[in-house]
């Protein structure tokens, strides 16, 4: 086998090597012998023999590659050899090495937490197949499934392998510790063979376990059980308590599946007959998994057509009601994450890309260098093409050097990432678990390496190669100027450099002067002084409004007397929270326009609410100890509620009724008008709002919002827990934390969004800097002999001075003027997508645009500096 | 359609020599093309020696060491069977190959 022979031959490359020499001397020393014998000279006839044979050399190795044709051989060569050079020139080396680390480590660590988070949320085997399935109004938006409908659907239904339904709900568990709040998935037996889900330990529940009566088994989320449980294999069997009731944990669900992200729980969905027989409770998930040879929209259209034949048969529940199904994945991470992420990696991208420029600069200041090297190479035979493939071997070499770095350096960024995220929030992200450096980051960095050696390698590789050889011999070790061509294109890359450097700095300082407004809004509020928690009051044991209002009553009390707590109250809402309750409004002798929106946030609060958040009435009056279940129901609205539906007249005395048309909840009429205040923080309705009093209108969940005269509000959580285990001992108290915090958190996907990018900015500006700085040093290196001369004809220091660095400025400027014009594109595209950037900005452009100037002749000011000091006659001597 | 290019050339010219006049080492080759072409070809040191060690790796030649008449050693090649086989082949493509440059000649 010819193959087999070349690969042998690759292992004895010397002893071939010598072989082949000896069979071409004897060549040439045969033609000696006969031109002898046709009577030339000795010498003449072994010139003769030599010109004949042409380049031995050459001949040598082309006859050495048809021995090895695989090209291993020479890749082997030319990597040896790359590496020698690169041992060589250790400072341009370790330069590029490290630049090139920091381009790729950014990129993998962004990757693979994209790759975890957006492209692959859920290990789940053939997700593409798996759908959720939501019901729509005519023009509403998706709800939940009722029950009966299911029902039908997976009689009647073709399209798909398995069905499966879930719904969530929020208990407090008790007899595990202090009784705390936990979310449970309630699944039909189904939804685990949908997923393709094994138990990591135990077992999962069967359809027996479905039935009412049978359900009480559970198992555990992978994150929860580690949480809780300490990941102690020993839970299977015990016995939990989940809103008083008993349930036995029989298994451990797997780290990779975490779907539902927020649920620790899951537990069998056992629905009565009654609720399989219901058309109208919109309150269930389903999900399917499609059969291999059907579409999305096959699926869509055959539950279309069930629906349309449901519609008939039940025209009081059905009618008007249609099926959307999308895959599963599209509904994991809402809009914002993904759309993070892409902006992210965008930006990072960029980044290598300013590696790239730096790389090639560097690159061709050392192709400048290299000239006698290669002249010398061209001029014992090498061929164009074998010197373009050396020197990219060698820029293939310095990228996969580089992508080794950048996993290490990759590595770090990404642990980094991943401890500075909260867990409240990383578990609300289905994917997070999984971030992990895995196979298809190693593969995504490879091609990273690849492509910026690529990148960066071919055009000074094309520029080392556009030599003169005859000049270049000539002028032998003096070292030479770069052709005008190449300094052309260094210039352009130094231009992109602060190009790019630009836009980026400008963008993360726009997003941070965002992201900064968003920090600050709640401010007056001392933020970090009030401390918030959530309850809900189980409804077994506080079933009549009476209970609740009393509770209340008695828990706000025993707060106030807390020492250092200055104000205690209830909210449904706290202001820049975006969360809110936002209802239809009808007003009292007022038909109510069709079409016409008319609502208002219903914030529910105890009567020293506005006090505590200043906001002032500004006629009538606020809610008063007085105002009780007993008294008439009063509302106090806010001046837009006035000036939307009563302008011009004393809204006073008005009754208003909150809910639909058909609402059965009381009648409530206006005390007072209250300043109006911002519940929103990245939602950009503007709201108008009624305030309910809490102990009129007691809600079974609410916030509490208690502010202290501390400086961390968190010293005083723990008096707060004893003084309601008090009251109530088995009521959990949940996501206790400063308002501050709560605030950050609504926040934390920008600030983490924003605090990457402008890693990313920096690090791009640091390239950039050191860019100019390489370009100008290496101007002035090679100009030091006309320097010299300039300075013996009598050249003022100041003039050289000034010559390089208008030089400097030119390049900045040019770069600068095509920053700007990316940087408006860029930030016009990101005023579109977040809340709080403003594209124009002058501050930060005029700022940014500045110091990125100031930077730049900095950092000419160096090489500069240096040429102004030149001896003129050490640089004249020299050369 | 016959498959001919300038190596394909060479190589039938070096298979042709070798089939003629047995074992000849790469200067024997080139003295022999020379002379039975009536000088009109000569072939290139560097162009002959890749090929000989090509067609070698491809197992059509057999080389070895041996000493010529003047007592100096020298790579000596032979034709294979598998060579033999090979040299017909490229006989017959190359006669297809003047056939039809020839016809497009011809044709006004």
């Amino acid at each position: 086998m010819a193959i087999i022979r070349r690969i042998g031959n690759l292992f004895r490359r010397t002893s071939i090597d010598r072989e082949i020499d000896a069979e071409l001397v004897s060549h040439i020393d045969m033609r000696t012998e006969e031109n002898i014998a046709r009577g030339m000279t000795p010498e003449e006839a072994r010139r003769d023999a030599l010109v004949r044979f042409g380049n031995r050399t050459a001949t040598r190795e082309q006859v050495a590659s048809a021995d090895a044709t695989l090209g291993l051989d020479r890749l082997w060569a030319d990597l040896r050899y790359a590496w020698r050079q690169l041992v060589k020139s250790p400072g341009f080396s370790i330069t590029a090495v490290v630049t090139i680390a920091l381009g790729i480590g950014l990129n993998t660590a962004i990757f693979s937490s994209m790759d975890a988070v957006v492209l692959r949320p859920l290990a789940v085997p053939a997700v593409d197949r798996v759908v959720t399935i939501a019901e729509r109004q005519e023009r509403g938006s998706d709800e939940g499934i009722a029950l009966a409908n299911y029902e039908d659907w997976v009689r009647q239904s073709r399209s798909f392998e398995e069905m499966a339904v879930r719904t969530s709900a929020d208990m407090s568990l008790t007899g595990a510790g202090d009784a705390t709040h936990v979310s449970a998935a309630l699944t039909s037996a189904s939804f685990f063979s949908v997923l393709r889900i094994q138990p990591v330990l135990g077992r999962l529940f069967s359809e027996n376990e479905c039935q009412p009566g049978r359900d009480a088994v559970a198992l555990l989320n992978y994150g929860y059980w580690q949480r809780q449980f300490a990941g102690q294999p020993t839970v299977l069997g015990r016995h939990v308590q989940l809103d008083q009731r008993d349930y036995t944990i029989i298994g451990i669900l797997p780290k990779g599946v975490q779907y539902p992200a927020e649920a620790d729980f899951f537990l069998p969905f056992a629905p009565t007959p009654q609720l399989l027989g219901n058309r109208s409770a919109h309150d269930y998930l389903v999900l399917g998994r499609l059969r291999n040879d059907v579409s999305v929209r096959q699926a869509q259209a055959e539950l279309g057509t069930i629906a349309g034949q449901l519609a008939k048969i039940y025209p009081t529940t059905n009618q008007g009601w249609s099926v959307r199904v999308e895959p599963l994945l599209d509904g994991i991470n809402g809009d914002l994450t993904p759309l993070y992420y892409r902006l992210l990696m965008g930006a990072t991208l960029f980044v290598l890309l300013v590696v790239c420029a730096n790389v090639a600069n560097l690159q061709f200041a050392r192709g400048i260098e290299r000239r006698p090297e290669i002249a010398m190479r061209t001029a014992l035979g090498a061929g164009r093409m074998r010197l373009l493939r050396q020197l990219l071997t060698e820029n293939l070499l310095l990228g996969l050097i580089g992508a080794g770095g950048g996993l290490l350096f990759g590595t770090v960024y990404l642990r980094l990432t991943l401890v500075l995220m909260p867990e409240r929030i990383a578990r609300h992200m289905s994917g997070w678990s999984n971030i992990s450096l895995n196979g298809r980051v190693f593969a995504f960095s490879l091609v990273l390496a690849l492509l910026t050696g690529l990148l960066s390698g071919i055009a000074p590789a094309f520029e080392a190669l556009r030599i003169n050889l005859a000049d270049q011999l000539k002028a032998g070790a003096r070292s030479t100027t770069a052709s005008s061509k190449s300094h052309r294109l260094r210039s352009i890359f130094a231009i992109a450099q602060v190009a790019l450097a630009l836009a980026l700095v400008i963008g993360a300082a726009l997003m941070a002067k965002g992201m900064g407004a968003q920090l600050h809004v709640a401010d007056a509020y001392k933020p970090r002084s009030v401390l918030v928690f959530q309850t809900a009051l189980p409804p077994a044991r506080y079933d009549t409004p009476q209970k609740q209002a009393a509770w209340y009553d008695d828990s706000l009390e025993a707060l106030r007397a807390l020492p250092g707590v200055t104000h205690a109250n209830v909210t449904n809402a706290m202001p820049y929270s975006d969360w809110g309750w936002n209802r239809d409004v009808e007003i009292e002798n007022r038909p109510t326009m069709p079409g016409k929106d008319q609502s208002a946030l219903h914030v529910i609060v105890s009567a020293d609410y506005f006090a505590a958040f200043h906001i002032g009435i500004v006629e009538g009056r606020g809610f008063l100890p007085t105002d009780s279940l007993q008294s008439t129901p009063v509302a106090v609205v806010s001046r837009r509620f006035v000036a939307r539906y009563f302008p011009g007249q004393n809204p006073l005395g008005h009754r208003i009724r909150m809910g639909r048309r058909d609402s059965h909840e009381a009648w409530v009429t206006i005390v007072g008008v209250a300043e109006e205040t911002k519940y929103t923080l990245w939602d950009q309705n503007k709201y108008a709002a009624v305030y309910a009093d809490a102990t009129q209108m007691p809600s079974p969940t609410t916030t509490y919002a208690v502010m202290t005269t501390g400086r961390d509000a968190l010293s005083v959580a723990g008096p707060v827990r004893k003084a309601l285990a008090r009251l109530d001992p088995a009521l959990p108290l949940d996501a206790v934390e400063t308002y501050r915090q709560s605030l950050n958190e609504s926040l934390i996907g920008l600030m983490y969004t924003a605090g990457m990018i402008s890693v990313d900015a920096l690090i791009a500006l640091l390239l950039a800097a050191i860019g100019i700085f390489g370009v100008m040093a290496n101007l002035v290196g090679e100009r030091r002999r006309e320097i010299g001369v300039r300075l013996a004809m009598g050249a003022r220091r100041e003039d050289v001075l000034r010559m390089i660095l208008a030089r400097a400025s030119r390049l900045t400027g040019l770069g600068i003027g095509v920053g700007l014009v990316l940087a408006f594109l860029l930030t016009r595209a990101m005023a579109n997508l977040f809340v709080g950037v403003r594209p124009g900005d002058p501050v930060v452009f005029g700022l940014v645009t500045g110091s990125i100037a100031c930077i730049a002749v900095l950092s000419s000011w160096i090489p500069a500096r240096r040429a102004a000091r030149a001896d003129p006659l050490q640089a004249l001597r020299s050369e | 359609m016959a498959k001919t290019d300038l190596q394909g050339t060479l190589d039938l010219l070096v298979l042709k020599t070798l089939a003629q006049n047995g074992a000849l080492h790469g200067y024997g080759i080139v003295l022999h093309i020379q002379s039975a072409s009536n000088e009109l070809l000569r072939v290139e040191e560097g162009s002959l020696y890749p090929a000989l060690h090509r067609m070698e790796q491809n197992g059509w030649i057999h080389a070895e060491w041996a000493l010529t008449e003047t007592n100096r050693r020298a790579k000596y090649y032979k034709l294979t069977a598998q060579g033999r086989k090979q040299l017909q082949q490229a006989e017959e493509s190359f006669d297809q190959l003047v056939k039809g440059v020839r016809a497009v000649l011809r044709y006004a």
